[in-house]
């Protein structure tokens, strides 16, 4: 978009730029030797509305007399229907000591983006002769994603959530470092680059430890978990003093249905009896 | 049966039923408002005097059968112990004062602190057999002990605070008159009026709760109908929310406000306790119900009571946490325990207490063994025994039962063994008791040994059912005496049950301290095949060592099996050749049968000739014992490879640290590797790895030690570098994922410090720890795996010129990243606090451990706010942990004396007690090295609080009889001068007090204001300076004695009241002796003043006498104000005046004393010293030891 309107900008400066030429080509003939910048533009302007007025009317004429294309003629009534003689133009033309404008150069040719290319092009098959053209771009006739593929390496992810968890807490502590108050391991004033937060007491100081928020646990989760699922208790005796040196909760190992699919890389912990509960 | 003084006969009387009854108890001024009334049965006619015990109450009457006024009489010995001589400084004086005072407030010695006279005109009342009375209304405010209110601050109403309040300890004298002795079993009826919100949770039976007239109290009364005597009664009221058991509906859980939910889960398995616990004695629960309450700022994790425990609140996790739950469910189901043995069953002696302790041990070692695991008991087991062995080598053989001598009678040497009297549980350590218990827990064990663990619970049963039912009867029947244990009782129970006769058992382990010490050698003779066997007994004369006579089991494994032999042991050197039987003959690959019957592969290469594989010294840990045991590197290394007894695997781990070499590294690795080993044996072979690692440092090859192992194990599969997301189901490598980086942060390379490799390691564990996917908080693995990153810090090499302050800037490339770590997971905490704030202890511990190896300056200021009141307590004393290291590092003596402000007066008694034991374990300076902290301030400071100011608090107060000992030993102190000089420089004193008198005082002493003493001299000296000499290093013995004057102010009072009690308080000015509520007591109208003998009653006195001092107090603080100006001004003048009056030479100057000497006489004969002059000056140069 914004691209074709520069063009347009820029052809039209070139067209006017030649005006402009013309203009002070006729008014250094005449005898000036300077123009004031607004008269310049202001004949400028003059002529291009005259151009612009004869070309209308010539092409109107062109018209009348049922042609696509103006001829001379055209121009000569519009000239004559303006009310501008054309006695002595071919003289004014001619005459000798006229300036020639020069040539415009060939205005370098904007280049044309290439064509957004997407896959390999198909070989056109033996079917097809060979003088038709090659077939387009394979998404031009077949479905392509229109995301990228998600990594799926293993320790990519990996080093891209810890990175991810790292620069959160990171951002947060050094949040609350600067807008709370804060201790001091150094002896200096300055306390800018390790600040650790002033503790505060609470009161009563032992409920946000008993009852920590650093996870949210589903306890009834957990609850069906260790109790329902993984329940070694029911076990028959001979499977059940294996779990001896452990035995906590009665969950001691193989989590049965929890997410064994995100991380596949669990190598199957001990004693594999003990899973089927 | 004769008639033997025991705790239950020694009073003239016998108690049938008490009632208790609290009405006004505030949470506000901390205070209750009671009333109790003891029933008591007479043994005489002529019954005139009857003594009880009480402290810290305030009694306003005593009555007798609600009409005859009685008098009564109150004294405390232990408001000043050493009364008797005030101005010794040493703990030997100071044991037997101790001891006498516990002697004369010990019910179980007839005595008391409240002396009651029953009045001529009621003799009549008193008969032999009949019921008497005593009603006695009392009140208590602010205890000191005994009874703890938590009222946190703020303005909120006691609900939403959670105020709450219990009693604690086993002295019930701190808050109500009763006989305080676990020997005198009665009733109860026991009624609390408390707010309508609350909720009071008291023992027995729960009859009623009613309302009173004005809906805005209730009172609860509770009955104990099953005798239980004093101690075990408890109190805990706040705002409870109860859970009733779903598995026994007569236990219920008592929790404060919002913890319902982790309450739920904590108990969830108590009732298995019980049922183990029936089951185990065939006996039913004693008691028709049991409570526990659940209550912050307690001293112990739980602490039993008749039909109730009270718990710390500390105990409540949630289903997520891991390592707390092995801690709870142990301390419940030992409480419960402690129902039947302790609560039920007394014991009738203080010199029993190795039963009420050791039975319930036993029973929960049962428990847990069922619960946790054999493997799990036998390693506690061992660890119980190495350290009993450890504390006894160190202090004295302990003696379990020191009333009675063993039988053949000859050692009496273990009487005076300890620094502390061990015949009254008012005296002992309490570290004692606490190495006490564990080592009545293994002489239980020694016992189910030797007689059966059947036949040892059927003893248990046989008491239990006596006791039950002598429990059911009246008082009348007599045989209330069931319900008490004795040593003697339990080895004639014994005997009844088994028919084995165990005195010679109780004498050796009982009766006596102390434990035997093995060395074992042996060679291995290839022409007989016999393996020669030497044990000796070498160092018998060493303390806690005893010598051992009696069988002795060696286990020999070799290649054709396990084989016992034992060994009659009868002299300090026995040897015996064994006969081998199996013939060398390893080139036949058969497998090698193990002492479990199992047969295993082995690798013999490593092996010479013999056919011993490995040799143990008492492999059922059945005698109090150390082992020695000298055998080559390869058989310790088959012993930690193929045993299956931890014990076994323990100690081969303990010795291969000596042997550095590729072989123990591989049976280390292997044994860490091996899923079937234990998991404590497996994290243990860790550590060792990392010190045999270091000391192989030279010829170690590959990655750093146990790296590979960890990869193996909790590397992810794709990318072993990077760890698996937790998953803590596998609670084995649950552990060893939290030990494998703490050892090999213990890792070492050439240079001394922590090789790069690890500490990147450590970085990453934290970097790609993720924990989304667990079902259990990880908040213990992520503290240790700060600590791993403390334990990689070595002491800075500094680039920067020494004295150039450390800056952020100075610091090196890894201790940034250190550092940055600790900051940013403590700066998180404060966020997402984890469970128990687990990391912030382990960062304040690694931020001091950055300060001592100088990375950080040596800052106390942030510990000092962690260790505040308000923060968690776990926090709190790990802070407190930090600032004990810092002031022994460097202290300056206010710090310390701060740190005895908090021992003296922090809230939270748990506190107290675990800051006065860490000030014992790590103290803050030693003993008589002329330390900068070693002050005569400190040692009136904590003398002065051991002898009065914690007579309510027995528990503190030994702590700090502890701290006492391991600062100055059991004599007088080194920084404290001479008592001769001290005497004569007290004359010297009052010479110039007079001149005080006249001119100015030239000497402040502010003890009792600030903990430091500041002396200040001013320009004016009357002893002119002499002439200038060498400046003496120490500056330790200042030549005036500052305690001089205070103590001969104490002793001129004590003199005036010698014959009357004393009661001196420790703050009189702030205690108001009649509290408002007082007066309109019924009873005695019209009076406001005391009746009978009264707590401060001698305070006029005092007063009177202390009058001019007062004022004089006041002169000298206007004077102090005045002197600032003055110090301003010369200061420097006045500075080279001191030094020269410290530095005055004493021998050079010898006529100048005298002449000083002379004048004292002079004008102050009344205060000669107990020496006359003479001698003094006779004596004097040669103490003059500076």
């Amino acid at each position: 978009m914004s691209e074709t309107t520069e063009k347009v900008e820029n052809s039209c400066d070139a067209r006017r730029r030649i005006l402009n030429i013309a203009v002070s080509t006729v008014l250094l003939e005449t005898g000036f030797s300077s123009s004031d910048k607004m008269a310049l533009e202001t004949l400028t302007e003059a002529l291009q509305c005259f151009f612009t007025e004869l070309g209308n009317s010539a092409r109107g004429y062109c018209e009348l007399s049922g042609r696509v294309e103006p001829v001379l003629g055209d121009v000569v009534m519009g000239l004559i229907n303006m009310g501008i003689s054309i006695q002595g133009i071919e003289q004014y033309a001619t005459r000798p000591n006229r300036h020639v404008i020069q040539p415009l150069q060939q205005a370098q040719a904007p280049r044309t983006p290439a064509m957004l290319s997407a896959g390999s092009k198909a070989k056109p098959g033996i079917h097809i002769p060979l003088h038709l053209p090659s077939l387009p771009d394979p998404h031009a006739y077949i479905r392509t994603p229109t995301h990228k593929q998600p990594v799926t390496e293993y320790e990519a992810i990996r080093e891209k959530a810890a990175t991810q968890k790292r620069d959160i807490e990171r951002a947060l502590t050094k949040f609350l470092a600067k807008t709370s108050e804060t201790h001091n391991l150094f002896n200096t004033e300055d306390n800018q680059v390790f600040p650790l937060i002033a503790c505060k007491p609470t009161f009563p100081a032992y409920l946000p430890c008993l009852l920590p928020t650093d996870q949210v646990f589903d306890f009834d989760e957990l609850e069906y978990h260790f109790q329902v699922a993984n329940r070694t208790e029911d076990l028959p005796a001979d499977k059940k003093d294996q779990s001896d040196n452990e035995g906590e909760n009665g969950a001691d190992n193989e989590n049965a249905n929890n997410s064994q699919s995100e991380t596949q890389d669990i190598p199957s912990a001990s004693s594999p009896e003990r899973s089927k509960t | 049966m004769k008639k033997e003084r025991t705790g239950d006969n020694s009073r003239p009387y016998k108690l049938a039923h008490q009632i208790l009854s609290l009405t006004g108890i505030s949470f506000e001024r901390r205070s209750i408002i009671g009333f109790v009334e003891l029933t008591i049965v007479p043994l005489k006619d002529n019954l005139r005097h009857i003594r009880l015990n009480a402290k810290q109450c305030r009694i306003y009457r005593v009555c007798l059968n609600d009409q005859y006024e009685a008098n009564f009489q109150y004294c405390d010995p232990f408001l000043d112990i050493c009364q008797k001589d005030p101005h010794t400084r040493s703990l030997e004086d100071f044991s037997q004062f101790h001891l006498s005072a516990a002697r004369k407030v010990d019910p179980d010695n007839n005595s008391g602190e409240l002396h009651l006279q029953v009045p001529d005109d009621a003799a009549h009342l008193v008969g032999e057999g009949r019921g008497l009375r005593i009603g006695i209304e009392f009140s208590l405010e602010s205890p000191q002990g005994g009874m703890h209110f938590v009222v946190p601050e703020g303005d909120a109403s006691l609900v939403e605070k959670s105020a709450h309040m219990f009693t604690y300890g086993h002295s019930s004298r701190l808050w109500f008159p009763c006989v305080d002795s676990f020997a005198e079993p009665c009733t109860w009826k026991l009624e609390f009026t408390v707010d309508e919100c609350l909720t009071a949770v008291s023992c027995g039976e729960l009859l009623d709760v009613v309302y009173t007239p004005d809906h805005r109290r209730k009172t609860f009364h509770y009955v104990v109908n099953t005798p239980a005597c004093a101690p075990n009664i408890a109190l805990a009221i706040g705002p409870f929310e109860p859970y009733v058991d779903p598995h026994m509906n007569e236990v219920t859980h008592y929790c404060l406000p919002n913890l319902m939910q982790i309450l739920k889960n904590t108990v969830r398995y108590l009732h298995e306790a019980f049922e183990f616990y029936e089951e185990t004695l065939s006996t039913r629960y004693p008691y028709p119900c049991y409570k526990q309450v659940f209550v912050d700022e307690t001293e112990d994790d739980a602490t039993a009571y008749t039909t109730m425990s009270i718990m710390s609140t500390h105990l409540l996790h949630s289903i997520a946490i891991i390592d707390q739950t092995f801690i709870s469910r142990k301390a419940m189901a030992q409480a419960v325990a402690e129902q039947f043995f302790g609560c039920f069953i007394t014991m009738q002696n203080w010199s029993d207490l190795w039963l009420a302790k050791g039975i319930p041990d036993y029973l929960c070692g049962l428990y847990s063994k069922k619960c946790f695991g054999n493997n799990e008991y036998r390693y506690m087991t061992h660890q119980e025994l190495q350290e009993v062995m450890q504390y006894e080598e160190q202090y004295g053989g302990i003696v379990l039962d020191p009333w009675q001598p063993p039988a053949s009678g000859s050692r009496d040497e273990c009487r005076d063994t300890f620094y502390f009297p061990v015949r009254n549980v008012l005296t002992m350590s309490p570290r004692y008791i606490e190495v006490m218990r564990k080592k009545s827990h293994l002489v239980l064990r020694m016992l189910e040994q030797r007689i059966g663990q059947e036949l040892l619970l059927q003893v248990f049963n046989k008491q239990l059912s006596l006791a039950t039912n002598a429990a059911n009867t009246k008082i009348g029947s007599g045989l209330w005496g069931h319900l008490l244990l004795s040593t003697n009782l339990f080895v004639k129970a014994i005997f009844t049950v088994t028919g084995k006769d165990m005195a010679v058992f109780v004498d050796q382990w009982v009766r006596t301290g102390g434990h035997a010490k093995f060395t074992l050698t042996s060679v291995f003779n290839r022409k007989r095949n016999t393996v020669e066997l030497e044990i000796r007994q070498d160092s018998v004369h060493e303390k806690g060592i005893r010598k051992y006579v009696g069988p002795l089991l060696v286990q020999l494994q070799e290649l054709d099996g396990t084989f016992k032999h034992t060994m009659q042991i009868e002299n300090t050197v026995v040897k015996a050749d064994i006969t081998c039987h199996s013939k060398s003959r390893r080139n036949k690959k058969k497998k090698i049968p193990l002492c479990t019957g199992e047969e295993v592969d082995m690798d013999l290469s490593a092996m010479d000739d013999s056919p011993v594989l490995w040799i143990r010294l008492d492999p059922e840990m059945s005698l109090l014992r150390t082992t020695v045991v000298s055998q080559p590197d390869y058989q310790w290394q088959y012993q930690l490879r193929h045993e299956r007894d931890v014990t076994a695997q323990s100690e081969a781990i303990d010795a291969l640290h000596n042997y550095p070499e590729p072989a123990t590294r591989k049976a280390l690795t292997d044994t860490i590797e091996n899923e079937q080993t234990f998991y404590k044996i497996r994290c243990r072979a860790a550590h060792c790895l990392t010190k045999v690692a270091n000391a192989m440092i030279s010829s170690w090859a590959g990655p750093p030690a146990m790296l590979t192992i960890f990869r193996k194990m909790f590397g992810s599969f794709a990318a072993p570098h990077i760890i698996k997301q937790n998953n803590f189901d596998n609670l084995q490598h649950y552990f060893l994922q939290k030990t494998i980086p703490v050892a090999m942060a213990g890792l070492r390379n050439i240079h001394g410090i922590c090789p790069p490799e690890v500490v990147r390691f450590l970085l990453d564990l934290f970097k790609y720890n993720d924990n989304s996917k667990n079902h259990y908080s990880d908040n213990y693995y992520k503290a240790a795996l700060v600590d791993a990153l403390a334990a990689t810090i070595t002491p800075v090499i500094s680039v920067l010129q020494p004295g150039a302050p450390i800056t952020a800037d100075s610091l090196s490339a890894d201790t940034r990243l250190v550092l940055e770590e600790i900051t940013r997971v403590l700066n998180l905490e404060k966020v997402l606090p984890c469970y128990k704030h687990a990391v912030t202890v382990s960062c304040l511990r690694a931020v001091r451990r950055l300060q001592q190896c100088g990375h950080l300056p040596s800052v106390p200021a942030v510990f000092r706010a962690y260790a505040h009141y308000g923060q968690y307590i776990d926090v709190r004393l790990a802070a407190f942990e930090c600032l004990v290291d810092f002031v022994r590092v460097d202290g300056r003596p206010e710090d310390l004396s701060s740190l005895l402000t908090t021992v003296e007066s922090d809230p939270d008694p748990g506190v107290r007690h675990g800051l006065a034991r860490l000030l014992v374990t790590m103290p803050p300076f030693e003993r008589a090295q002329r330390h900068r902290l070693d002050t005569e301030a400190v040692v009136h400071r904590l003398w002065s609080n051991i002898n009065s100011h914690l007579s309510n608090d027995a528990r503190l107060r030994c702590d700090l009889v502890d701290l006492y000992y391991t600062l100055y030993w059991v004599k007088r102190p080194h920084c404290l001068p001479i008592p001769e000089m001290q005497a004569m420089m007290k004359q010297l004193h009052h010479k110039r007090k007079d001149d005080r008198e006249a001119k100015r005082p030239f000497l402040k002493r502010k003890l009792d204001v600030e903990p430091k003493v500041e002396v200040e001299f001013p320009a004016l000296d009357p002893i002119p300076p002499l002439t200038t000499l060498e400046p003496m290093p120490n500056e330790d013995n200042l030549p005036v004695p500052l305690s001089a004057i205070k103590e001969e102010d104490v002793k001129l009072d004590i003199t005036t009241l010698q014959d009357m009690p004393i009661r001196v308080y420790s703050d009189d000015s702030k205690r108001e002796f009649i509290s408002d509520n007082a007066v309109p007591l019924p009873g005695i109208p019209g009076t406001s003043g005391p009746i009978g003998f009264e707590p401060g009653m001698f305070k006029h006195e005092r007063d009177e006498l202390g009058a001019p001092k007062a004022k004089k107090k006041k002169k000298d603080k206007k004077k102090h104000k005045h002197k600032h100006k003055h110090k301003h001004s010369n200061k420097d003048k006045s500075k080279e005046h001191k030094d020269k009056d410290r530095l005055t030479p004493r021998p050079s100057s010898g006529l100048e004393h005298l002449k000083i000497k002379e004048e004292t006489r002079e004008t102050l004969s009344s205060f000669s010293s107990s020496q006359s002059p003479s001698e003094d000056i006779s004596s004097m140069p040669s103490n003059m030891s500076f």
